[in-house]
């Protein structure tokens, strides 16, 4: 018996101290992404097993044209990678990004030029790790675009209501034209900290690009106040943090969110 | 066991925690917080950057380069080539003959000195700064509230207020016997920094939530030996954050 206590509490012993060990990163500074990095996204379900590059997608240049309804709500993308599970067969078949990527709405797989020669797109997307010239440079493209401080550095908001970018909302054979619902109020998410200024949530802002669906009722619930959570939460990836970590302007730029004076 | 340990050192020091925790050496006060940059140097014939940061914190809080700009925190670990830098971004946002001296043939050696001590001729510029006892002997908190220096707090943002938030906080000991309690003044921090300088990366904001808080690890640069054991005041000045230490 008190043999079986000593392993056990050697085992206890091992793992603490191993797991110890392996998180050595804990309570220092992570890399911050650079402005061309953030919101790229790396897709590798299959592409290493089947000895291609894996995708990388960027946020970036699809923002330039598209909401984010589109994809994460008409087409249907999860919302972290690799968790739609995109096989090339599904392209092919018009899902996911074979929704827009079939040589109409924007370039497919293989393309011909001038009727003749035959083009193979694959490195285009299949691009981690290569040296691919992309048909638009970030810094080139972007440059007269308004500025913010993170993320991207660029004010995607500004950017749309100025007219330098237009948005597409709707995307032939995939999306559906309906009725809009009025955009609910803005409203004060209080904070639960002394002394921290509360939040304007504007649901005007969100719902222009994302609609309803993307955010109710499986991130938010419907009802103001129904859904409990704290900013460690959307650190985390969770709540807010499901954009805000990754793609949309990143939860570091605490006073965009943090502006209500509560003296 | 290890935390058994490490008591019974502290109680054998008595209160020369000097004995118990292995401080770096210190470096001369006008050499403190300087940084010898040889990420990409030490492949090439050119000497290494020399980086002093008592020269920059007079004109800018550190939020400005560690947050705004995106330098590391860490020598080395920041991705900074001389086209970046041309191109506007990290020394380039300052360093274009605009704000600061540019980059060209002319100003080179301005930075890659190769010396760590090149900006000593300079340290006496400080000299009418309030005093402290450790690191570069210079009380930039101080300095900051009686308006001796006023730091730039942003270069992108002309508006920009840091969010008012000045919880003090009274952080328990780990340890059972000692009765020693550490302060924490948000306020102080935030003057100079940005919440996600600390936040979530190297303090969790959970109470209580941020694991391995302990001072063996800040040691190691983790935590508040991310700033205070190279630039900000060193560990060796136990009473500012320990104030009733014996």
């Amino acid at each position: 018996m008190r043999f079986k206590a000593l392993i056990v509490l050697l085992v206890v012993a091992i793992t603490l101290l191993a797991s110890i060990a392996l998180a050595t990163n804990f309570g220092t500074k992570k890399r911050m992404p650079r402005p061309q990095e953030f919101g790229n996204v790396i897709i590798n379900n299959y592409s290493e097993k089947n000895n291609i590059a894996p995708v990388v997608f960027k946020h970036w240049i699809h923002r330039t044209k598209y909401t984010c309804r589109v994809c994460h709500v008409d087409v249907g993308f999860a919302m972290e990678a690799g968790g739609s599970d995109i096989k090339e067969e599904d392209n092919k078949n018009g899902l996911y990004c074979g929704s827009c990527h079939n040589g109409k709405e924007a370039f497919a797989a293989t393309a011909r030029e001038k009727l003749v020669t035959e083009v193979q797109n694959c490195d285009r997307c299949h691009s981690y790790g290569k040296e691919v010239k992309n048909q638009k440079d970030f810094n080139e493209y972007l440059k007269d675009f308004p500025q913010a401080r993170f993320g991207n550095r660029i004010d995607w908001m500004k950017a749309e209501a100025t007219g330098r970018i237009k948005l597409k909302d709707l995307v032939e054979g995939i999306s559906m034209k309906r009725q809009a619902i009025a955009a609910p109020k803005d409203f004060d998410i209080k904070s639960t900290i002394l002394g921290m200024p509360d939040i304007i949530f504007s649901h005007k802002i969100h719902a222009e690009i994302n609609g309803c669906e993307l955010c109710h009722p499986e991130v938010f619930g419907a009802k103001k106040g129904v859904t409990k959570y704290s900013m460690q939460d959307i650190f985390a990836g969770k709540y807010c943090g499901s954009c805000h970590a990754k793609v949309a302007f990143p939860f570091y730029d605490c006073q965009l969110c943090h502006l209500k004076e509560v003296y | 066991m290890h935390s058994a340990v490490l008591y019974l050192a502290i109680l054998m020091a008595g209160s020369n925690f000097d004995g118990v925790w292995k401080f770096p050496p210190p470096p001369p006060p006008e050499q403190y917080g300087n940084v010898l940059i040889t990420r990409l140097t030490s492949k090439s014939t050119h000497p290494p950057v020399a980086f002093s940061h008592w020269l920059h914190r007079r004109y800018f809080t550190c939020r400005v380069c560690h947050f705004e700009l995106g330098f590391a925190l860490k020598t080395n670990t920041t991705e900074i080539t001389e086209a970046k830098i041309r191109k506007g971004e990290y020394c380039g946002a300052c360093h274009n003959d605009r704000v600061a001296f540019g980059v060209s043939e002319g100003t080179c050696t301005m930075c890659h000195t190769g010396k760590v001590s090149s900006s000593d001729g300079r340290f006496s510029e400080l000299k009418d700064l309030p005093k402290s006892r450790y690191g570069d002997g210079l009380n930039w908190v101080k300095a900051l509230r009686k308006n001796f220096i006023q730091p730039k707090a942003s270069i992108l943002d002309s508006k920009y207020e840091s969010i008012p938030f000045d919880k003090n906080l009274r952080l328990e000991p780990e340890w059972g016997l000692i009765k020693t309690k550490a302060i924490f003044p948000h306020a102080k921090h935030t003057e100079w920094l940005d919440c996600a300088d600390c936040h979530p990366d190297i303090f969790n904001i959970q109470k209580k939530g941020t694991r391995h808080f302990r001072m063996e690890y800040m040691l190691e640069g983790k935590f508040c030996g991310a700033c205070h054991l190279t630039v900000a005041f060193p560990l060796q000045d136990c009473k500012r954050c320990h104030p009733d230490l014996d």
